[in-house]
């Protein structure tokens, strides 16, 4: 179920037929699978692996996209500007704080969601259907949507918090509550698609376990803690990289709701590289931000495939 | 005992009644706003009440102005050739590229895996700048085609298909390859009619992907005449004028509507498609 | 088919081409078609009234035209100027005529202009499309802001805005006026005291507009060295220094008082609000002479003008979007040809007048009725007399987004010092670069 597959079984296959003379069969073979082959790969190569090497390769020019003629060579300066200058700690910091906060509050919920879902309950099937609406709505309606919720003198939330005689509140446009807006926007998006995972692993668990835990004269509470939640760990592992991964990439909600402001509070990395690149007109720079980004996207992939591997499994 | 039960099935009522507020309100208040006038758009939020949440003293107006003033219908129109586009090269690619990796042996497969294995970890957010450049080194920048071809050799797709393939009994096809079949023949009539519904999933999760993205097309499209709908939305204001809200709500309404609509029909794959493996954007 | 039958054809051809070519000077076109294309934000010139009347003299000659969200204009044009198909003609902000100059985006038009330019421009105009010696626009409006009031409302509050620059308000004087005329609690009230503007998403902190607060506490006939006088200019006069000059104790007590109208004394909005102006929700607003000319053609409200309000030195930003041809076009000669044409002459009069901002040609004034008299007045005398530039230079651009975003945060309650600190630091890097 998981982005780990691992490339063993279609290796498998191979290793047996390798170091025999090849057959004109298996050479008929081989010019298929090239061609069927070919348009994937080429597509791949040309729009995945290019942009990559480009970016590696711009990350050490200076230059603008007004005018790239101009490009000046300058080492690693953008790397050490990184440093120099705060712009590129705070937007990552507030990029990971987003992320920390979204996976804190969507775990819980998604994983509460999901119990709810495998009950016997009524409405389960309106509430599915619910919460999944957000998941399929498109982040520039979600993004807009939610700006109007959040407006400091007219918002719906203002209007419901002082129906509870709380006084109005400045939302995006306070450097402490921005951030955790659109966290909370977040969560309301992406609940639904974790409490779905979770809901396939938990249907996915062995009943017996659970029903033996009973006999044994267990309370659902300590089923609940002592089997099913570390049970479901590799599921909760996956959830987790999912939502750290789709939140560091974010970037309609700083786009279009708070323009990274105010002070940089919601300055998130995306935003932050789409800034530089095409309003600040400086791409070297931007390229060396994009490096740094994919590395730490790719150690966190790294990570969850090395744990997912090892024995953390039933 | 029976109160105890009573008291439960109250609270748990509550607490669903809650939930399906917090999502179905946002929604509620959109489509109503986008029924109201500017003047009164607000007047029902401050203070609060139900007339909030329909469409009370209703006007068509917003959607009259938004499909006269904007280019909102050419950006659905391009949408839906964008996404139907991906879609079907997306099927195509993949369903082939899946056959080839699981169906024929060749030397340099791992290779060609690993490869594809990789590509599936780099975020395409990262890549915007110099992807930018490569759509418009090929001429592509400004062109329907440049919005959707980057993204139609999907590792995600390849993925999903590959295990569907893998889940085929080689037995299927064993009949045909004694009569002599050949790989294209096998592909097309054996192997694609007992996947359609993983191809059905992947076809949907493709399509919602495109029909919502936004930060490729901002960047590759600037000609209105070849925008899509995400990014005619976010852009309907006019070049001095804030647009009327309930314009905005209008726009809102009319991108979400269609995949809604899709969704309620067809949730059953679209769940499916979305635990098969985490979708990006 | 023999060689007779096809010398009588090509010479049958041939005179059928030389046939039109003899009306072609106002109706067909012969030899090459030449299509330009052209990247405006909608409802921008070249409009298609003079554009009609050009064509006809230069009949070979078809548009395409790219309309983008003024929004997204600076992005675009940073994209498509370096693609491999750039616009032949492109409509931008004023303001970035020497960045674009600098980038090599744009093509330097000074050949083309006609005899009696230089004495007929305003020098303003000419100085902000000038680089390096050479003019890369010929500008085809100017336009500066007011402030508009709602003569209902204020006259129900008492208020009596001053009419003549002499007169001119004092910041302190507006928000006196603000607070009287505002209706409802202060922060969410029905009527606002100033309305927000309608330009980018609506939210306070545009250069334009909201950067004259603090240029205004300044003083430009200050010793230079001074903190007064760099306040006033907001940038180095080489444009090379920001350091020094936004964090300035005299923009700091400004930025508090302009702070204060969006938090303690809950006068202005922090958000937009389409048409709080038209729609009778505020009694001040501040806007181009745009706004003026469409209450004249719609008066759906009774309205004035009022000079902008100052803390010391009256001073408001000039500049508009203006028209440039492209370095890189296929058609050089006949983009800065179509270029100069429409800032000139009759073609300018054409494009200015439907826009309904200000000419930028000294000749056109008097064909300019309605600036005449008040309120429309206001506007040219407060060009005249209090007209500055928004800071020039080549990375205008950076700066614009910079100073926004830190002016933005002062109005969302943020500490002005160290936001100007900050802003200054960042420009500084991109002007160091």
């Amino acid at each position: 179920m998981s982005v780990s597959n691992t490339p063993s079984q279609a290796s498998a296959k191979t290793k047996s037929k390798t170091r025999k003379p090849a057959t004109r069969r298996q050479k008929r073979d081989w010019m298929f699978a090239a061609g069927f082959l070919a348009p994937f790969m080429i597509l791949l190569l040309v729009f995945q692996y290019v942009p990559l090497l480009l970016m590696a390769r711009n990350s050490v020019y200076d230059y603008s996209l007004l005018n790239p003629a101009a490009a000046k060579f300058v080492g690693l300066r953008n790397f050490t500007d990184m440093i120099e200058y705060d712009d590129a700690s705070v937007s990552f910091g507030v990029t990971f704080l987003f992320a920390l906060g979204v996976v804190l509050f969507v775990i819980p919920s998604a994983f509460s969601l999901a119990l709810f879902l495998n009950s016997k309950l009524p409405a389960r099937g309106l509430v599915r259907t619910m919460i999944m609406l957000p998941v399929v709505t498109s982040s520039v309606v979600v993004a807009t949507m939610w700006s109007f919720l959040l407006d400091p003198s007219n918002g719906l939330i203002n209007g419901v918090l002082n129906v509870a005689g709380i006084g109005n509140q400045p939302f995006l446009t306070s450097t402490s509550q921005a951030l955790p807006a659109l966290i909370a926007m977040t969560l309301w998006q992406q609940v639904g698609f974790g409490a779905i995972l979770f809901l396939a692993g938990l249907q996915g668990l062995p009943a017996e376990l659970t029903e033996a835990a009973r006999i044994d004269g267990a309370t659902r509470r300590q089923v609940l803690w002592n089997v099913t939640i570390p049970l479901l760990s590799r599921t909760t592992l996956f959830v987790v990289v999912i939502m750290t991964v789709f939140s560091l990439q974010a970037f309609a909600p700083a786009f279009l709701m708070t323009q990274g402001g105010p002070q940089e509070s919601t300055n998130l990395i995306v935003y932050h590289i789409y800034n530089t690149a095409f309003i600040m007109q400086q791409a070297g720079y931007a390229s060396a931000l994009s490096v740094v980004l994919l590395l730490v996207v790719l150690g966190i992939s790294m990570a969850q495939m090395a744990l997912l591997r090892s024995r953390w499994n039933y | 005992m029976k109160k105890h039960h009573m008291r439960r099935a109250f609270f748990v009522t509550l607490v669903i009644a809650l939930i399906l507020c917090c999502f179905l309100a946002p929604y509620a208040w959109i489509v109503a706003s986008s029924f109201k006038n500017q003047l009164t758009l607000f007047n029902d939020v401050t203070p609060l009440s139900w007339k909030a949440f329909l469409p009370v003293g209703g006007t068509i107006e917003n959607y009259q102005s938004l499909f006269k003033r904007t280019n909102v219908l050419t950006a659905l129109a391009n949408t839906a050739i964008v996404a139907g586009g991906q879609v079907a090269l997306t099927l195509l690619l993949c369903s082939m590229a899946a056959y080839s990796l699981t169906r024929v042996s060749f030397p340099g497969a791992k290779i060609v895996f690993v490869l594809i294995l990789l590509t599936f970890l780099l975020p395409i957010e990262a890549l915007m700048v110099p992807l930018y450049q490569v759509v418009s080194g090929l001429g592509l920048s400004n062109t329907l085609l440049g919005v959707m071809i980057p993204w139609v050799a999907s590792p995600f797709g390849l993925f999903l298909l590959k295990q569907a393939f893998e889940e085929l009994p080689v037995e299927l096809e064993d009949a045909a390859r004694i009569d002599g079949a050949g790989h294209v023949r096998i592909f097309f009539s054996i192997v694609l009619p007992n996947v359609k519904v993983p191809m059905l999933t992947l076809g949907l999760i493709t399509f919602l992907f495109s029909w919502n993205s936004f930060l490729w097309p901002l960047v590759i499209v600037q000609d209105p005449a070849n925008q899509v709908i995400q990014v005619a939305i976010a852009q309907q204001g006019s070049p001095t004028q804030l647009p009327n809200w309930g314009e905005t709500f209008a726009g809102a309404t009319v991108a979400t509507l269609p995949l809604i609509l899709l969704f309620l029909l067809l949730q059953k794959y679209f769940t499916q498609g979305m635990t098969t493996s985490g979708i990006k954007g | 088919m023999n060689t007779r039958n096809l010398f009588f054809a090509s010479l049958l051809g041939a005179t059928a081409l030389w046939g039109t070519g003899a009306y072609a000077q106002d109706t067909t076109c012969t030899g090459e078609t030449v299509t330009l294309r052209i990247l405006r934000t909608p409802g921008n010139y070249p409009y298609p009234a003079p554009m009609e009347a050009w064509q006809k003299q230069n009949p070979c000659v078809q548009f395409e035209i790219n309309e983008v969200p003024f929004a997204q204009l600076a992005d675009t044009i940073s994209v498509q100027a370096a693609s491999s198909n750039p616009p032949d003609i492109i409509v931008y902000d004023g303001p970035n005529t020497q960045s674009y100059a600098a980038a090599g985006i744009l093509l330097p038009i000074t050949k083309y202009l006609p005899k009696g330019w230089d004495e007929d421009i305003l020098p303003a105009t000419k100085a902000e499309h000038s680089y390096e010696g050479e003019v890369y626009s010929p500008g085809i409006e100017q336009t500066t802001v007011a402030m508009y009031y709602n003569k209902k409302l204020v006259e129900a509050a008492g208020i009596k805005p001053p009419q003549t620059l002499q007169d001119a308000w004092t910041w302190p004087q507006a928000l006196e006026a603000f607070k009287k005329c505002q209706q409802g609690t202060a922060g969410s009230p029905t009527v606002w005291g100033l309305g927000p503007t309608r330009f980018g998403n609506g939210q306070p902190g545009l250069v334009y507009q909201d950067l004259i607060y603090q240029r205004s506490a300044g003083d430009p006939k200050a010793d230079p060295s001074s903190s007064a006088y760099k306040t006033f200019w907001a940038l180095s006069p080489d444009g090379k220094t920001a350091e020094g000059y936004l964090n300035t104790p005299e923009a700091i007590e400004a930025l508090k008082f302009y702070r204060s109208l969006f938090n303690s004394e809950g006068v202005a909005p922090k958000v937009g609000i389409p048409n709080a102006f038209f729609d009778g929700k505020a009694c001040f607003y501040i806007d181009t002479p745009a706004a003026g000319n469409a209450l004249l053609k719609d008066p759906k409200i009774e309205w004035g003008i009022t000079p902008i309000p100052y803390f010391k030195t009256p001073i408001v930003h000039t500049g508009s979007t203006t028209i440039g041809a492209t370095a890189r076009s296929r058609h050089p000669e006949i983009a800065a040809k179509f270029v100069v044409d429409m800032s000139w002459g009759e073609y300018a009069y054409m494009n200015v007048s439907q826009r309904g901002n200000l000419p930028t040609l000294k000749s056109l004034f008097p064909r300019f009725a309605v600036y005449n008299s008040y309120p429309m007045k206001v506007f040219v005398d407060q060009l005249q007399e209090w007209g500055q530039p928004r800071p020039p230079g080549p990375k205008f651009a950076q700066y614009d987004k910079l100073v926004t975003d830190a002016l933005r945060a002062v109005a969302f309650g943020g500490d002005p010092a160290e936001l100007m600190a900050d802003a200054e630091k960042k420009v500084q890097r991109v002007l160091d670069r």
